[in-house]
């Protein structure tokens, strides 16, 4: 984990919607190169956690540090580098559905990068190869799979090479095969390209594959309630709840 | 045969020099110092294929002795020097590239990876009025279709009102009629008013200004009134339809209804339709009162006494060009929603697809109004009415 230099940092972080707050004082640290999963029950503040991750929303207290950046009060051109440092891909792909894919992969390059036309074809047709989707690269979102969608989204979120790629819930609706497929992908990724992962999920079987490091959220601490390694945490945690999740126990 | 490129990459210290020069034997050297990433490659692309297609160099030699960090858009620059040579036949090789950068072009540069199939060929303007002409006509067997299934939805559903979502209806008559009273009233009395005021200053001249009020009642009640509100309508309620029938088709909440035996037809379209055709002809008598109330402003600026004016209204206006107005409005209601569901209904996937409907809607909504309106035109014209 080269060196455990942490590249992002959340520090007493709560956060909500108005008065109601969903997480309390929340403190952790991701490391350069790991695979970080949020793990956690439906309605437990996930999303939420990785909305204020990357900026969408302001936490009402405490810091979120991104490669020592706080993008909890950053403005301007402060919030543009953390933001271009960062890719996200969204449960749904959120793919732009007038653009081709390639199109879809281009678009950061042409806003942000000074490179001539063909160096940018050529960038993101590179992006669209490694996520196995060269062939598909002229056609519109609509034409394609949910888990080409996923993988595309994927190849967007890599397009200006960012240290760090948030992933919502990669392997949601997807077959085991397909989600097999995405879990070797963000593997590989982690392990070639020493890209960061911070990934949120609730499969079981993709959390064996990818995570290095876990934690799990609850709904009625509001906090974290557990921190370590997958195999640690099925074996010997010492919460009945998070012992019950691994084993898919339902709650009695 | 040199070039150089120098880029700051931002306020921090990353900064990357490409230098390409001819060495003894013809070939081509570039010596890279510093970062390739987003940020730099782009000036150092523009150096480096600049200088190859300059020379033209059957040896290209990249020394990446002082390359500090290479990332994808550097990598693309490495191979695709290196596609440029095997295609011109060249030689090309990478001297003491670092372990990090040689991973990613392994990574990036596997060959047996699919390249992007071809896309379609554009169509001739042949081919693209063709196109458009079978675009048109499926659009017109569709309008024809969905006539006759809103026709059997109404039919069932007069057979057994208990079945329309009478909540819906009501619903729908409060936005789509009540709330549309203000608009209405203002662009009614003022349309009364400006024609009131831009003919009573030519008929003046001939003394016949008190015929204003003639002309006002007339063409507010029987033409004016029905036309303005059925376009209000379309702008204010078809669209509105189209977008939220629309946003339901993307979100397959249509496909929902359907799997659960609920024709959106009835379920949808019916209450909609209902609604429109009860307010359309209301706010065609409301349009009407506020036009003719316009015209008695006008009138009483001119000196003529309100009960004069009255008194000329009633006599020009008959009960058949009230009917005749009504009639039309009812019509208009059923064109204007019938046509925004329809287009709501028709709405392909992507978020630009409710837009597009809703853009179609007015359109076709309004199109159908000028049609419909000379239709009447001519049965009023041969019903002598």
């Amino acid at each position: 984990m080269s060196g455990r230099r942490p590249i992002i940092r959340v520090t007493h972080m709560t956060a909500g919607y108005g008065d109601v707050v969903l997480l309390d004082d929340l403190t952790f640290d991701v490391y350069q190169g790991e695979v970080f999963v949020i793990l956690g029950g439906s309605g437990c503040g996930k999303s939420t956690l990785l909305k204020h991750m990357i900026g969408l929303l302001r936490p009402m207290q405490g810091s979120i540090l991104i490669q020592g950046r706080d993008i909890a009060i950053a403005e301007g051109a402060e919030r543009l580098k953390i933001l271009t440092g960062i890719g996200v891909m969204y449960q749904q792909g959120a793919l732009f559905g007038s653009m081709s894919l390639l199109e879809n992969v281009r678009l950061p390059l042409e806003e942000y990068t000074d490179m001539p036309d063909e160096a940018m074809d050529r960038v993101a047709m590179m992006k669209l190869q490694l996520v196995g989707l060269g062939s598909a690269a002229n056609k519109l979102p609509d034409e394609i799979s949910g888990g080409m969608r996923k993988r595309a989204a994927i190849a967007r979120a890599m397009a200006l090479d960012p240290p760090i790629l948030f992933l919502d819930e990669p392997s949601a609706g997807l077959d085991p095969v397909t989600s097999a497929e995405l879990d070797q992908l963000i593997v590989g990724l982690a392990r070639t390209l020493r890209i960061t992962f911070v990934v949120v999920t609730h499969e079981l079987a993709s959390i064996d594959t990818i995570a290095d490091r876990v934690i799990m959220l609850d709904k009625r601490t509001k906090g974290i309630i557990a921190e370590g390694k997958p195999q640690e945490l099925r074996d010997h945690s010492d919460n009945p709840w998070v012992r019950q999740f691994f084993n898919r126990e339902a709650a009695v | 045969m040199a070039g150089e490129a120098r880029v700051m990459a931002s306020a921090e210290t990353a900064q990357v020099v490409l230098q390409a020069n001819s060495d003894a034997d013809g070939g081509l050297v570039f010596f890279i110092d510093g970062p390739l990433d987003t940020t730099t490659t782009g000036r150092a692309w523009r150096t480096a294929l600049h200088a190859l297609s300059q020379s033209n160099p059957r040896r290209v030699v990249v020394d990446a002795a002082r390359l500090t960090y290479c990332d994808g858009a550097g990598a693309a620059l490495l191979l695709e020097l290196q596609r440029r040579q095997l295609e011109s036949r060249g030689s090309y090789e990478i001297r003491s590239l670092n372990a990090a950068a040689q991973a990613l072009l392994d990574l990036y540069g596997r060959s047996d990876r699919p390249g992007p199939e071809p896309a379609s060929p554009g169509w001739s303007s042949v081919e693209q009025i063709g196109r458009a002409t079978v675009t048109l006509w499926h659009d017109v067997v569709a309008l024809i279709a969905f006539v006759g299934e809103l026709c059997a939805a109404l039919g069932r559903a007069a057979r057994r009102p208990g079945l329309i979502r009478w909540k819906d209806v009501f619903l729908t008559a409060e936005l789509a009629g009540v709330n549309a009273l203000p608009i209405v009233a203002l662009l009614g009395f003022l349309l009364g008013l400006i024609m009131a005021f831009q003919s009573a200053i030519p008929m003046r001249e001939f003394g016949a200004d008190i015929y204003v009020a003639n002309l006002i009642g007339l063409s507010m009640l029987r033409e004016l009134g029905p036309l303005l509100t059925a376009i209000i309508l379309a702008g204010r309620s078809g669209s509105a339809f189209a977008a939220e029938l629309g946003t339901m088709k993307v979100s397959e909440e249509l496909d929902a209804l359907v799997t659960m035996g609920l024709e959106p037809v009835d379920f949808l379209v019916v209450p909609r339709v209902i609604a429109a055709v009860v307010m359309t002809p209301l706010l065609a008598i409301w349009a009407g009162f506020l036009g003719l109330i316009g015209g008695a402003v006008v009138m009483r600026s001119l000196g003529f006494p309100f009960v004069t004016y009255v008194i000329q209204v009633e006599s020009a206006v008959t009960v058949s060009d009230m009917a005749g107005g009504l009639s039309k409005a009812f019509v208009f209601g059923i064109v204007v929603a019938a046509i925004g569901c329809l287009r709501g209904l028709q709405t392909r996937s992507g978020a630009s697809a409710v837009g597009e409907s809703t853009t179609r809607a007015v359109v076709s909504g309004l199109v159908l109004i000028t049609i419909v309106d000379g239709v009447f035109a001519v049965v009023f014209y041969y019903l002598g009415l």
